[in-house]
């Protein structure tokens, strides 16, 4: 195994956030039909509380013509105002759909914020990854942009102040961006570093001027059309899933020159397996000759030409994902009237199929510390008269004493918290 | 902190001898009485000077001559101050009293917390011994009078293995000490031996010179001879008669196997950091980096276009040999034995958690459940 590519499985984004198609796929499906229960369950919890007094006023109602009329109750009544609680959902497919309509909307934004080229795509990643195993119909996307967006930034070192950023955006406090942050490490498994093929490019580019026989205009075109298509077609489709930023780049770059990229590979994987001339020269020097072996049988190996022929399949299928969504693709599909024809009738169905309790972010977030809090002051009580007296007998011995033994009694708490949930990672993938 | 009350310049607070020239008692002032010394009374801390005493106490238990003070003193507990704060002088008596009935140790307790409970506990009550209003104070006293009670036995066992803790201590410092000054002694009596030989053999050198057997060039060869078995003396001497100095040989011999064992020290534990499919060099043709290249704002932080360069040259080839789709499907290539049966326990979970349980929360920490 090369050297660079051990350093790349250490990463987060290989050991956490790679998949290949068919573990995309039915993880994704997961979500989703974890989403769809979960919903139809609160749904139907609200629908049989709210029914239920529904249904006490129905027969107080019913009791007092019932002794004077004998009219039976009919059953379909009853039934009726719960069978429309479970609504339509969201397929996988049409998910997947919305959300790309929702990368395109936070390029957008980004256009808009003028950040920086790192920050844009470190935000799309996460949005993309947080959807993985979150569903569009559990948590508002439109909430968890902005949360993107502000995160990407701080995770790729710039810290906007909160208030200020969520001024940019229409009727958006502070508190509204922030109230999914944590939502959002958690579903990110808290693996904030994205490798981009951004710096793999220049390398690349380097490393073609470095072989000089290349008309410069050419590299510099290439350059700029690579550059383009990095900033938009990998956000939009899948690839960071199923590549790595290596081949996203050389993927990137053959379809800006094909020709370029293949060069690129050719030279990184020249060794040939039975070179005569390199026989000879080892058949010269004797000694080193078992030494020689292993150095060749390693080299063909890592830089040979099966490896070859496998990357340059693997750069073939990412070449053929990204081609699906080039730049252009930005106003001439998505700014098109055709795309929302498709895309508005799955946001009127996500209106009707949302999880009722998550959808604001920042009444979801209150609720969830009340109850914490809640937690925090039973489990005080329990905790008896005795921790409370030496508390106070503490807090009478002096001011100071008193706010120590409450901090440490507060941080007990909380590690005890911490142990009693079993995965602090948030939910199972 | 000043110590004899007699000698303190004008104590502050009214339990300390405001006027330490003058006997509250008989009204004697220093002048008149050069000796004059103060005692006090561990019942009430008052004090009076050493005459007043004597004559107040000599006819058994008297009184105490201060207005309002009716404690009952004896002459036998009279003693001169060690603080010339007398509050202070009484607190370090209750707190030694206290200490002296609860004298656990921290090794008597299951837990550090519970230690420092313990702790609290007597800190608390002698708290109330020095600084209570009156209720309190009896309060405190009863609880320590009956703890001293019930735990007679154990306060002496403890009391005992405290003595002889501190003996251990004691001994232990002292055979120290012993052992530095035998190595000292010994470290001495070798330099002056070494001395008395080189003396010698030098006499001797002159001696057969003088004698006239064999050029002077000889008589330095059989000396150097001779220094030899003299030099392998003392190594033999030091090997057999070395059972005092143990340590410090074990010492050197540690400090010459280190190294072997161990190697050169390897930051990045066995990695190896050097490229496989490219060369780093140090210029590559970059516009907009040559500028970066030549600043020396940048320089001077330095900051080394290098870095720049080894980093989009590594980030543009690794990873190239990394096939995803393969290895994640098989459950990877290269991974440890480890990595794989965490994954493969992950998978698992994956695939019979969801399915088993359609009813599983999508999270742990479900609000509304």
């Amino acid at each position: 195994m090369a050297s660079e590519d051990a350093r790349y499985r250490q990463s987060t984004q290989y050991r956490l956030w790679s998949f290949s198609p068919a573990q995309l796929a039915s993880t994704r499906e997961k979500t989703n039909a974890l989403a769809r229960a979960n919903i139809s369950e609160t749904l139907a919890s609200k629908q049989s509380s709210s029914s239920s007094s529904n249904g006490g006023n129905l027969t107080a109602a019913l009791s007092a013509p019932a002794s004077g009329a004998n009219t039976p109750d009919p059953p379909s009544q009853r039934h009726n105002p719960s069978t429309p609680a479970v609504p339509e959902f969201l397929t996988p497919a049409e998910e997947l759909q919305l959300l790309n309509f929702f990368m395109v909307e936070l390029i957008r934004a980004c256009n808009f914020l003028e950040l920086r080229t790192d920050m844009r795509a470190t935000a799309a990643v996460f949005l993309r990854r947080f959807y993985v195993t979150n569903s569009i119909m559990t948590y508002p996307p439109t909430e968890m942009l902005k949360t993107c967006l502000f995160f990407g930034c701080k995770a790729e070192g710039h810290y906007p102040n909160a208030a200020k950023f969520a001024e940019q955006f229409p009727q958006t406090t502070g508190e509204q961006i922030l109230a999914g942050e944590f939502l959002l490490c958690q579903g990110l498994r808290f693996a904030f570093d994205v490798k981009h093929p951004f710096r793999a490019l220049e390398g690349a580019i380097m490393e073609l001027r470095r072989y000089g026989d290349i008309d410069d205009k050419r590299i510099s075109s290439a350059h700029s059309r690579a550059r383009e298509i990095l900033k938009f077609s990998p956000l939009v489709t899948d690839v960071y899933f199923h590549y790595t930023p290596s081949q996203i780049m050389l993927a990137a770059l053959s379809l800006a020159d094909r020709e370029l990229a293949e060069r690129v590979i050719h030279e990184t994987f020249h060794h040939h397996h039975h070179d005569p001339a390199a026989e000879q020269t080892k058949e010269t020097n004797r000694k080193g000759s078992a030494a020689a072996a292993a150095g060749e049988q390693r080299a063909s190996r890592l830089i040979g030409v099966e490896m070859r022929d496998r990357v340059a399949g693997v750069v073939a299928s990412c070449r053929e994902i990204l081609a699906r969504e080039p730049p252009e693709r930005l106003t001439a599909y998505w700014g098109a009237p055709e795309s929302q024809q498709i895309t508005r009738p799955l946001l009127r169905k996500l209106k009707k199929c949302r999880d009722p309790d998550r959808w604001d972010l920042v009444a979801y977030q209150n609720a969830k510390r009340e109850q914490a809090r809640q937690k925090d002051e039973d489990a005080a009580a329990a905790r008896g008269g005795e921790h409370a007296q030496r508390g106070r007998r503490a807090s009478l011995d002096g001011g100071g004493d008193g706010a120590v033994f409450g901090d440490v009694h507060e941080r007990d708490v909380k590690r005890r918290k911490v142990a009693k949930t079993e995965d602090p990672f948030g939910g199972p993938l | 902190m000043s110590r004899k009350p007699s000698i303190s310049k004008g104590g502050s607070g009214p339990a300390s001898i405001s006027n330490d020239d003058m006997c509250p008692v008989c009204k004697t002032i220093r002048y008149l009485n050069k000796d004059m010394e103060f005692l006090i009374n561990p019942d009430c801390y008052h004090p009076m000077c050493s005459n007043c005493v004597n004559r107040l106490f000599n006819d058994g238990p008297n009184q105490c001559p201060y207005a309002g003070c009716h404690q009952t003193l004896r002459r036998n507990k009279f003693r001169s101050a060690f603080f010339g704060d007398l509050a202070v002088e009484r607190e370090v008596d209750i707190r030694r009293r206290v200490a002296a009935v609860f004298n656990k140790v921290e090794d008597d307790f299951e837990t550090l917390r519970d230690y420092n409970d313990y702790l609290q506990i007597v800190e608390d009550l002698t708290f109330d011994l020095v600084s209570g209003d009156d209720k309190t104070k009896a309060k405190a006293e009863a609880v320590l009078k009956d703890y001293e009670r019930q735990n007679k036995a154990e306060i002496e066992r403890n009391r005992k293995a405290g003595r002889e803790a501190e003996e251990g201590a004691r001994r232990r410092l002292a055979a120290e000490r012993e052992a530095a000054r035998q190595r000292r002694l010994d470290a001495a009596r070798e330099a002056e031996e070494e001395r008395l030989e080189k003396a010698r053999s030098n006499e001797e050198a002159l001696d057969q010179l003088a004698r006239g057997d064999g050029t002077a060039a000889r008589v330095q060869l059989k000396r150097r001879g001779g220094h030899r078995t003299t030099t392998q003396a003392p190594d033999t001497e030091e090997v057999t008669g070395a059972a005092g100095r143990l340590s410090i040989r074990g010492l050197k011999e540690k400090k010459k196997a280190a190294p072997e064992s161990t190697g050169p020290y390897d930051p990045f534990a066995g990695y190896d950091y050097r490229p496989d499919r490219y060369k780093l060099r140090d210029t590559f043709a970059n516009d907009w980096l040559n500028g970066f290249a030549r600043d020396p704002k940048h320089a001077t932080g330095g900051y080394d276009v290098r870095e720049y360069y080894a980093r989009a040259m590594f980030d543009a080839f690794s990873g190239l040999g990394v096939f995803i789709d393969d290895e994640k499907e098989t459950g990877g290539l290269d991974m440890s034995a480890a990595e794989v049966a965490e994954f493969g326990a992950g998978m698992a979970a994956e695939q019979s958690g969801p399915v088993v349980a359609p009813s599983v929360k999508m999270e742990v920490d479900d609000v509304f459940a």
